[in-house]
């Protein structure tokens, strides 16, 4: 690919030397512009500019140019001999690698000679490609060039344009094309490679039947038009995202609800959306439409990529994590959209293409809005579901007034017998928020209403929750917290349980919290628990021995001057201590939330048990107040058993069915609150920072401030997005995504219609699909490229035209019988003197299984599938690799639940990549562990005893007719009379299932030609 | 769902189903992996000679204390109760920044050498000869997995290749009966992240980590997960060679195809070595007992230890063994934030006994003279306590600044130290080795520069040192 450099470099060189000869006015301004810079551009900047230039010597400016660098002056004006650029250029000490051809001397000895004009005040070190590096003039930074496809060499060869480019290239390296593969192979080809799934036999039947022209045609429309095309092509998408479902790092959380991404990506391909819209609203498409479910999935591109959640208290340990999580994503971008590696400009100005890092600053900060986490849109209910919410409040209002009439007398009777005849002295402090849990998750002396999260419940006026995923959380405070009190009645599943939290103030995103938790530190003891620890101490008390038996009040003051008090049942627990400043909270930025310590869900954060009731005072309660909380409570307190103990049979009985009511009514509102709200892994924007200039990348090193907006080696757009150094992040990521999607930009298009071709090929025209930049390839066929680019603009930009023109080229139609003597001239085919074989990819192969099989669920879209188990140990997550169940059909892989810790031995032996790591170009290996995995894996052999099944079903208990089905089924084609007669010996001998599994195993199988 | 086999069915199973051919070359270190199927030698590895052939790692997870294992700082006692003169805020993971604390274990010169190492680790200690530590390692992250990640990929973030993938692309595998780059966890659990710490990360999928599972089949899908017989495991691998032939013959020669058939071969040659190689009964009591297999305390450690040797014996390029399991409490690793005195001692009994035995065993076999041992921790802890600020706590929170680990074996000179903290041994002072640094010496050791051994991804020849490492030749023979 190389060999296309040195033309261009030719080309360059070319034009250096011609107009050396034809100098027109050697002491011109001109002259300088036209020669000498392109020169020192070329030779001499890539160690002679910036700051940190070799030797102090800065060619770029006149100024320092002149002043010359560490050896004294560089240039006089007009005396050659006395000038030391030139005594080094003469002698060829300069440049070090390669001196300058005597016609190159001849220029800068000119130039010399009459005085050193200078030109135009800065010389652009970017401006021209060198023999390290791009510039501005870089083939792919340029305008797409109209291009008009050649006449054909082989006459009469060729169906479509594509065809003329292709052959006009080929015959030039002296290749001839191969003849059209027959029609078996064709179809089997165009399936897999347009919905990753073998034909059916009646598909392969109905095609060759099909006697019309254009039966290859039609046949391609069907299947562009199959749901499964978007699945297929989606699996593409994907792996260049570096989609996975877990955070990665150290605690590795699932991510449950991040398939609404894929499932968005598969059907906008489906829809045949225009890729500008395609790449718009994985962007931006949450601030473009703040409201559309779908726009809001499509930016789980923005937060596909791994994410570490384990945060130190340390602040620059926490940015610099931050500036790398933010290169990742700024590198994802620009390599998915651009193919560029804006990513490397992070600690200095790109190596290899012109990017400065000022601009990779520029480009980033309109990303730095983005964060991770989930959303939970809100969906209209229908008009019927709102009359039955109504109605089943209404009801709800009901019983409860019921339940009342009938307790109430009992209750307050057993309070009075208790306190001897007298109400109730003690008077309890008032909270700022009081939840009862009686029947709902209501504040019952406000409105800081709570929700129940993972199915967390609602019993006996407690709310339950199980230490896994259950929870319940309020809407933020509007009120600031400074001195407060927290307080709750509790009662544990088990006193060995670690680290759950009670109740917890927390900021809405977990990073700052202040809460009840238990035995994380210490084993069976209560703890104030905080952001790392940095409010913790031991309150040094015993250990914790009731709870687990009966309700415990705790109750945790924090005082104005920082000092944090337990209380338990009343009284103080253990010693009070001050760990340094109180913590605040500002109005609306902090929640309360119940049996979790913070959030995100998961780990030891989940509490194992029931919570009677809770209270969150605006104030630091005194010791008597807490001590009056905990015994009003116990004095008012009547458990069910004593309540139950004095009614009649007959308001039991009346009880139990209200009961049994209350339960069906909140099942129903639950479901339809439910119906009401999607929750999804997707991209929450946030107010961003004002970004600054880090020095070599470091945190501690931040310069000047700067503004978000686009690269300007790139046409198209303006790189000025206009936007203020504090602009919100909705206007960040539209100016984005607009000029990405610039109708101008050369690269948008070139690298979306490379990715097509290479994907039908095996190899792109530009070898790597991600970087069209320096040390990316060349495009074997420019003129092809910029064609393909024009033809996706003319139609609207939508992808199923161009996969349309690239199947039906003769190109794409050539068998791929292998050929010496072509191979001798062009072993990697990419003059496409043939179709290159390929094995399947790891998800096409256990796809196909399931087709042959007929063990394929052909369901598109939904939440997807597990083949792990999932178990938190620790506080990390773990993925155990399952098998799959025999028993019922299963999904195609791209539904696979894909956790970055745990992957499929199987699909990962195959060369499935590693979700956190972009792929746009996988490999195709073969290893002694993919033999062993295909033979042996649980799988393979529960689907030959299906394929087997299904056969005899079919063909019943010959067996050269059950060969011939697994022919027809496995490889698209009828056995031949030598192949039954081996394979029947076989199958008589050692069964049917076991002849599948040699099928699944072999080449044919495996390869599609 | 897999059938625990005996040893005797494996060879039954194994010896019955292959071919004559593949049989005679069996446990042969036949010459199959050639320069040509090694991408690295398409590199010009090696390009320099190489002094070691194989690698055993050992990873020791959480965080080990330098200056109460290697670290010697003899002026710590002095400051025992004081506190952190320092201006600076240091970058600890809960930045609680208690008293300065002494080291809990006493420190000794050992063996001829003299090299300072504390009774921490007393077997250790006694090949003190054979060590060559470093004690002036510097980390980017103070973060356990950004940490981790760094120390086996150089880079922070996932999706890197790590060392043994790098080190399996450019070298191959002695043999092709095993896989080139074996990991081996700690029988308490996988370390945090799972399968992400032994990832090739963009480099071909053959270079991935292998585990070699205590549980189940030793590795993944070796042998049918039914019960199947030899007789009828050869008939199906004929017919299936049958096929390819005339497949191939019918589409043309084709080197992936061709290849694909081979590796049905190298399978079934695998399925032999992978349980012989496992075998762990075959050696001698006196070897068993020497790697402390005979005690609850170190038979997991002693077992991944013998089975390593094992391993390099017959072939394997990288091995790697976990001390260690995933965070949180009760500890299962040297995270010692709470209890020093307790966490170390734990971790450290568990694996003293069988590392000290491993190094004895690789020199007296011979081995050590082209083996690298390589024993490394994600950083190490603080001087001052994880405490109140006016408390000496009992734990030590992360230090990234300064600490140490060693290496032994191939290329090396044996018995000294390199590199220094400063006095109360918190941050490196003198000749700091970055990982980046430490990468680039044991690829250099391996006979590969590191600024050569290369795999193009999206826009960079990347390389396992990313842009920076310098070999460290002062440690070198």
């Amino acid at each position: 690919m190389r060999q296309f450099f040195s033309v261009q470099h030719l080309c360059l060189l070319v034009t250096v030397l011609s107009s050396a000869i034809t100098v027109a006015d050697e002491s011109s301004v001109k002259y300088f512009d036209r020669h000498v810079a392109p020169l020192l551009a070329q030779r001499c900047l890539s160690c002679h500019s910036g700051d940190e230039a070799k030797g102090r010597l800065n060619l770029t400016t006149q100024k320092t140019a002149l002043r010359g660098g560490e050896s004294g002056a560089t240039i006089h004006p007009g005396m050659l001999n006395e000038s030391l650029l030139w005594q080094y250029v003469e002698s060829d000490e300069m440049p070090p690698k390669k001196p300058l051809s005597a016609p190159e001397k001849n220029i800068l000895k000119n130039w010399i000679t009459n005085g050193a004009v200078w030109g135009t005040e800065i010389i652009d070190p970017f401006r021209f490609s060198t023999d390290e590096r791009a510039g501005t003039d870089w083939w792919s930074l340029q305008p797409l060039k109209p291009s008009v496809p050649p006449t054909s060499p082989n006459s009469g060869w060729g169906k479509n344009p594509i065809d003329a480019f292709v052959d006009a290239r080929r015959s030039v390296a002296g290749l001839h094309p191969a003849p059209e593969a027959d029609r078996r192979t064709l179809i089997r080809r165009l399936s897999f490679d347009l919905l990753g799934l073998p034909p059916t036999p009646a598909m392969i039947n109905e095609f060759l039947e099909d006697t019309s022209d254009s039966a290859y045609e039609h046949l391609t429309d069907r299947l562009l038009n199959s749901a499964h095309y978007g699945e297929r092509w989606a699996r593409h998408w994907l792996d260049i995202v570096r989609f996975g479902e877990s955070n990665g790092f150290e605690y590795d959380q699932p991510r449950d609800n991040a398939w609404h991404y894929r499932n968005w990506v598969i059907n906008a391909l489906n829809d045949d959306m225009p890729y500008t819209e395609f790449v718009q609203l994985q962007l931006a498409g949450d601030v473009l439409f703040p409201n559309d479910r779908q726009a809001a999935a499509a930016t789980g591109f923005l937060v596909a990529g791994p994410h570490n959640t384990t945060l130190p208290a340390n602040d620059n340990m926490r940015m610099t994590m931050q500036q790398e999580e933010l290169e990742e994503l700024a590198g994802i971008v620009g390599q998915t959209f651009l193919g560029l590696t804006v990513n490397c400009a992070r600690c200095h100005d790109h190596k290899f293409d012109p990017i400065s890092q000022k601009e990779y600053y520029q480009f980033a900060a309109t990303l730095t809005g983005v964060t991770h986490g989930e959303r939970n849109l809100k969906v209209k209910l229908s008009p019927e579901q709102l009359l039955r919410t109504q109605k089943i409040t209404e009801r709800s209002a009901a019983i409860r007034a019921q339940v009342e009439a009938i307790e109430r007398p009992v209750i307050e009777t057993i309070i009075r017998e208790r306190n001897h005849g007298t109400a109730p002295t003690t008077l309890p402090p008032t909270p700022y928020a009081a939840w009862n849990f009686d029947g709902n998750f209501n504040d019952t002396s406000g409105d800081l209403h709570a929700t129940a999260s993972g199915n967390a419940k609602i019993e006996d006026g407690c709310l339950v929750v199980n230490g896994n995923n259950q929870y319940a959380a309020t809407t933020p405070i509007n009120i600031a917290l400074h001195e407060k009190t927290l307080e709750a009645w509790v009662k544990l599943d088990s006193l060995s349980q670690r680290g759950g939290g009670v109740i917890s103030i927390q900021k809405m995103d977990g990073t700052v919290f202040d809460a009840i938790v238990f035995g994380e530190r210490e084993p069976q003891r209560w703890m104030a628990g905080s952001n790392s620890f940095v409010r913790t101490q031991s309150f040094q008390a015993t250990e914790e021995s009731a709870a687990a038996e009966r309700f415990v009040q705790i109750a945790i003051v924090y005082q104005a001057d920082g000092t944090i008090i337990g209380y338990r049942d009343g009284q103080p627990y253990g010693q009070a201590y001050r760990p340094g400043n109180l913590q605040s909270y500002e109005a609306g930025t902090s929640q309360i939330i119940f049996g979790m310590r913070h959030s995100p869900a998961g780990g030891n954060r989940m509490l194992a048990g029931r919570i009677q009731r809770a209270r969150l005072y605006n104030k630091a309660l005194s010791a008597a107040e807490v001590q009056g909380s905990a015994a009003a409570a116990d004095i008012n307190y009547v458990s069910r058993s004593q309540l139950l103990a004095q009614l009649t049979p007959a308001q039991r009985s009346t009880l139990e069915q209200l009961n049994i009511e209350t339960k069906a009514l909140e099942t129903e509102l639950a479901a339809i609150n439910a119906s009401q709200t999607v929750s999804m892994y997707a991209c929450v924007s946030t107010k961003p920072g004002i970004t600054r200039l880090l020095l070599r990348g470091d945190v501690a090193n931040a310069t000047e401030e700067l503004s978000p907006g686009g690269l300007s080696a790139l046409a198209g757009g303006s790189p000025n997005f206009g936007l203020e150094r504090d602009s919100a992040d909705a206007d960040r990521r539209t100016k984005l995504a607009n000029w990405i999607t610039h109708e101008d930009n050369p690269l948008f298009t070139r690298v979306i219609v490379n990715r097509l071709w290479h994907y039908h090929f095996g190899h792109g025209l530009v070898k790597t699909p991600s970087d069209f930049g320096f040390n990316g390839g060349l495009p074997s066929h420019p003129e092809l490229l910029d064609w393909l680019a024009q033809y996706l603009k003319a139609n609207d930009y939508r992808l199923k035209p161009l996969h349309r023109i690239i199947v039906t080229s003769a190109t794409y139609r050539q068998a791929s019988r292998f050929n010496a003597q072509a191979a001798a001239i062009d072993a990697s085919n990419q003059f496409l003197w043939r179709k290159s074989p390929v094995r399947m990819e790891a998800e096409e192969l256990r796809d196909a299984i399931l087709v042959a099989t007929n063990q394929l669920d052909e369901t598109v879209g939904g939440i997807g599938y597990r083949d792990v188990r999932h178990y938190n140990f620790k506080g990390s997550n773990f993925y155990e690799s399952i098998t799959e169940p025999a028993d019922k059909k299963l999904r195609r892989t791209i539904y696979r639940f894909s956790p970055r810790g745990g992957s499929n031995p199987f699909l990962n032996t195959f060369d499935c990549p590693d979700p956190s790591a972009t792929t746009p170009d996988r490999a195709s290996t073969t290893t002694p562990l993919q033999a062993l995995s295909l033979m042996n894996n649980d799988l393979i052999f529960d689907m030959s005893d299906k394929f087997a099944e299904r056969v005899k079903r079919s063909a019943g208990d010959n067996a050269s007719q059950q060969i011939k089905l697994v022919y027809e089924i496995a490889y698209g084609r009828p056995a031949s009379d030598g192949e039954i007669k081996v394979s029947t010996d076989f199958v008589e001998q050692h069964g049917l299932p076991s002849f599948c599994r040699v099928i699944l195993n072999s080449n044919e199988f495996l390869y599609v030609r | 769902m897999h059938p625990t086999t005996s040893r005797r069915d494996f060879l039954d199973f194994c010896g019955n189903s292959l071919t004559g051919t593949a049989l005679a070359s069996l446990l042969l270190r036949d010459k199959i992996a050639t320069a040509d199927s090694v991408p690295g030698a398409a590199m010009g590895v090696p390009h320099l000679p190489a002094k070691a052939r194989r690698v055993i790692h050992l990873c020791l997870f959480g965080g080990v204390s330098q200056i109460d294992s290697f670290d010697y700082k003899p002026e710590l006692a002095a400051f025992h109760g004081k506190s952190l003169q320092s201006e600076e805020r240091p970058a600890t993971f809960f930045n609680q920044i208690g008293l300065i604390r002494k080291n809990d274990w006493e420190f000794k010169q050992r063996g001829n050498s003299g090299l300072w190492i504390s009774d921490l680790f007393p077997h250790l200690a006694e090949v003190a000869d054979e060590l060559t530590v470093i004690r002036s390692m510097v980390a980017d992250s103070a973060n356990h997995t950004p940490a981790t990640f760094e120390e086996n990929s150089g880079f922070r973030l996932n999706g890197f290749p790590v060392m043994g993938s790098w080190i399996s692309y450019g070298l191959g595998c002695e043999t092709d009966n095993l896989p080139g780059y074996v990991v081996l966890p700690d029988a308490r659990g996988l370390p945090a992240g799972g399968s992400i710490n032994w990832s090739n990360g963009f480099l071909p999928a053959q270079h991935q980590g292998v585990t070699f599972q205590t549980k189940g089949p030793i590795i993944h899908d070796l042998f049918p997960s039914r019960s199947v017989t030899s007789e009828h495991e050869t008939a199906s691998r004929n017919l299936l060679s049958h096929l390819n032939r005339s497949h191939l013959h019918a589409a043309g020669t084709d080197d992936s195809m061709s290849a694909r058939m081979k590796s049905y071969e190298l399978a079934a040659k695998m399925q032999l070595a992978v349980p012989m190689v496992s075998e762990l009964n075959q050696e001698t009591a006196a070897t068993r007992n020497m790697y402390g297999l005979n005690n609850e305390d170190t038979t997991d450690f002693g077992s991944r230890c013998l089975l390593s040797r094992r391993l390099l014996e017959q072939g394997v390029r990288f091995v790697q063994l976990y001390s260690g399991g995933s965070f949180g409490s009760p500890r299962i690793n040297w995270d010692g934030h709470e209890d020093m005195k307790r966490n170390h001692s734990r971790e450290a009994l568990r694996l003293d006994q069988p590392v000290a035995a491993l190094l004895k065993d690789l020199r007296q076999r011979g081995m050590l003279d082209d083996t690298l041992v390589l024993c490394t921790t994600e950083f190490g802890r603080t001087p001052f306590t994880q405490s109140g600020a006016e408390n000496i706590g009992a734990g030590r929170d992360h230090n990234m600044y300064g600490f140490s680990i060693w290496m032994a074996g191939a290329g090396l000179k044996h018995g000294i130290s390199y590199g220094s903290t400063d006095d109360i041994g918190w941050k490196t002072v003198e000749k700091p080795v970055h990982w980046h640094d430490y990468h680039a010496t044991v690829l250099h050791l391996l006979g590969i520069d590191h600024e050569r051994l290369t795999y193009y991804h999206n826009g960079i020849q990347r390389r396992l040192t990313n842009v920076h490492g310098e070999v460290v030749h002062e440690i070198l023979a």
